[in-house]
């Protein structure tokens, strides 16, 4: 803060009585302005009138909700930074309002510190705010969300297993447990395999990150991939009744690191079939376009709606939180390895028909200097 | 119990009702709530994070603060949740703006005599 000048004025929106009086009382200790406002309503007079520098408000309100407040604070000045307050494990939640224009969050339940530290620090970067990318600066705030979600995801799925297994230990020899072992044992291998796709996908991302996989550049047949990606997925398929096809020239040579390609490819046949119809089908094609490859891989399946498209590559993102499985990593991944070997995805869908993911590589044309 | 990870809700019904008690499971804030007015019970036990925004804190708050909830505001409430976090260190500032703690907190995974002790305790206060 600047002490010569005028204090800053903050303006918290939140249903919650016990929660407005604790911001109240922490930010006021540190020298800070302080507007409460109990609905959304309330909170946009008084940020019209007002005009604060920062507006912290939670997305669960009756009436009038946070997600509907953002987009009008930025209405009245884009000056004003928005700070959401919301659950913890809801990133998909903050997310979505980072993208309509809040600038942090803060998760529940959280100290004075952490108050005050998100306060300043969105002050702070208000005015960096002006003259930089505030979409880059979005994603390097979840990125460094990333360990403390990724935790919260591994401790679990390691709960479960540790209470089915100590509730069967003292169950030992009656009837109870008899009853429930099979059926328990099922669970906790299944959350040990849910665990082990997490950390698979996780360290994937990580060495992606660190730029140790997808460096090497060599000469890929795209068509290989893709008919090894097809049979290692032909059982699963079946079993979801859906069918696989392709459709390929009879060589399209790439760029890039066939291992990589590999996960890249097989990640999106694998959604294809998850988020397919019984009797849908998958078709992954390939096509020269100018210097690049399209790899595309459509399905008949439930489609996305166009507000998640955006959000879609995002780390952890999931358009219905979990109900699938799967780890939230799959298409990070994707993009990453696209745009770490020069290429780029993305996707066209219509809800209820199914969608499209297109992904443009380099094409290969021979060796070139530094490849490895 | 009021709790977002189904296994786990299945895991520790099945040890009180081995022990005696009778649970009724939420997977969400709100719904725990619901169940609350519905059929109110002798203790609530309540998870700290949980999906749905209105997690384990926003619940106490709930059914501390809200009015409409003011016929269950003497309902133990035993918070859980595997973060190894006191209350004291969670709500530091609860005391100062008179923030209302939970009752009882445990830690997830759970230890079952501590755990069946203070369930059995909750109860017999309320």
């Amino acid at each position: 803060m600047n002490p010569a000048a005028e204090p800053e004025l903050v303006v918290v929106i939140d249903d919650d009585y016990a929660m407005r009086l604790s911001c109240r009382k922490i930010l006021a200790k540190s020298g800070f302005q302080v507007e409460t406002c109990e609905n959304g309503a309330q909170g946009l007079e008084a940020v019209a009138r007002l005009k604060p520098a920062l507006v912290l408000v939670d997305l669960k309100m009756p009436g009038l909700s946070g997600m509907e407040v953002i987009p009008r604070v930025r209405e009245i000045s884009r000056e004003i930074v928005v700070v959401v307050i919301t659950g913890y494990a809801t990133i998909d939640t903050a997310v979505e309002a980072m993208k309509s224009g809040a600038y942090d969050f803060l998760p529940k339940p959280f100290s004075p510190d952490e108050l005050r530290l998100i306060v300043q620090r969105g002050l702070e970067r208000r005015r960096l705010a002006l003259r930089s990318n505030q979409a880059e600066m979005e994603r390097e705030l979840l990125k460094r969300r990333f360990v403390s979600f990724v935790s919260h995801q591994l401790q679990t799925p390691l709960v479960a297993i540790h209470q089915y297994l100590s509730v069967l230990k003292r169950l030992e020899e009656t009837e109870d447990a008899a009853a429930k072992r099979r059926e328990w044992f099922d669970r906790c291998l299944k959350r040990i395999d849910d665990l082990q796709a997490l950390i698979r996908d996780w360290l994937t991302l990580a060495k992606l990150e660190g730029q140790c996989l997808a460096q090497r550049r060599v000469r890929v047949d795209l068509k290989q991939t893709v008919e090894s990606v097809l049979a290692d997925n032909a059982e699963i398929a079946a079993a979801n009744q859906v069918t696989l096809d392709s459709r390929m020239p009879d060589e399209c040579l790439v760029r890039g690191d066939p291992n990589c390609l590999s996960v890249l490819v097989d990640n999106l046949v694998g959604n294809a079939i998850k988020y397919n119809h019984p009797a849908g089908s998958v078709t992954v094609s390939v096509e020269t376009a100018g210097e690049e490859i399209e790899l595309a891989v459509s399905d008949t399946g439930i489609g996305i709606p166009e507000e998640f498209r955006a959000l879609l590559f995002d780390e952890f993102f999931r358009v219905e939180s979990a109900q699938s499985g799967g780890t939230g990593l799959g298409l990070a991944i994707c993009r990453k390895v696209a745009t770490e070997m020069g290429g780029s995805i993305h996707v066209e869908s219509e809800v209820g028909a199914g969608s499209t993911f297109r992904v443009r590589l380099p094409a290969w044309r021979g060796e070139a200097p530094g490849d490895a | 119990m009021i709790d977002d990870d189904p296994d786990y809700r299945a895991s520790v019904r099945c040890l009180l009702e081995s022990e005696g008690f009778t649970v009724s499971e939420a997977s969400s804030g709100d719904e725990g709530l619901r169940l609350l007015a519905q059929d109110p019970p002798d203790a609530i036990i309540l998870d700290v994070m949980m999906r749905c925004c209105c997690e384990g804190y926003g619940v106490t708050q709930a059914i501390k603060f809200r009015e409409e909830f003011a016929g269950y505001r003497d309902i133990p409430i035993i918070m859980a949740s595997s973060i190894e976090q006191s209350p004291d260190e969670l709500f530091p500032m609860a005391s100062e703006v008179g923030m209302i703690r939970p009752d009882y907190y445990v830690t997830k995974p759970l230890d079952i005599p501590r755990f069946l002790d203070v369930v059995r305790r909750a109860v017999a206060k309320s």
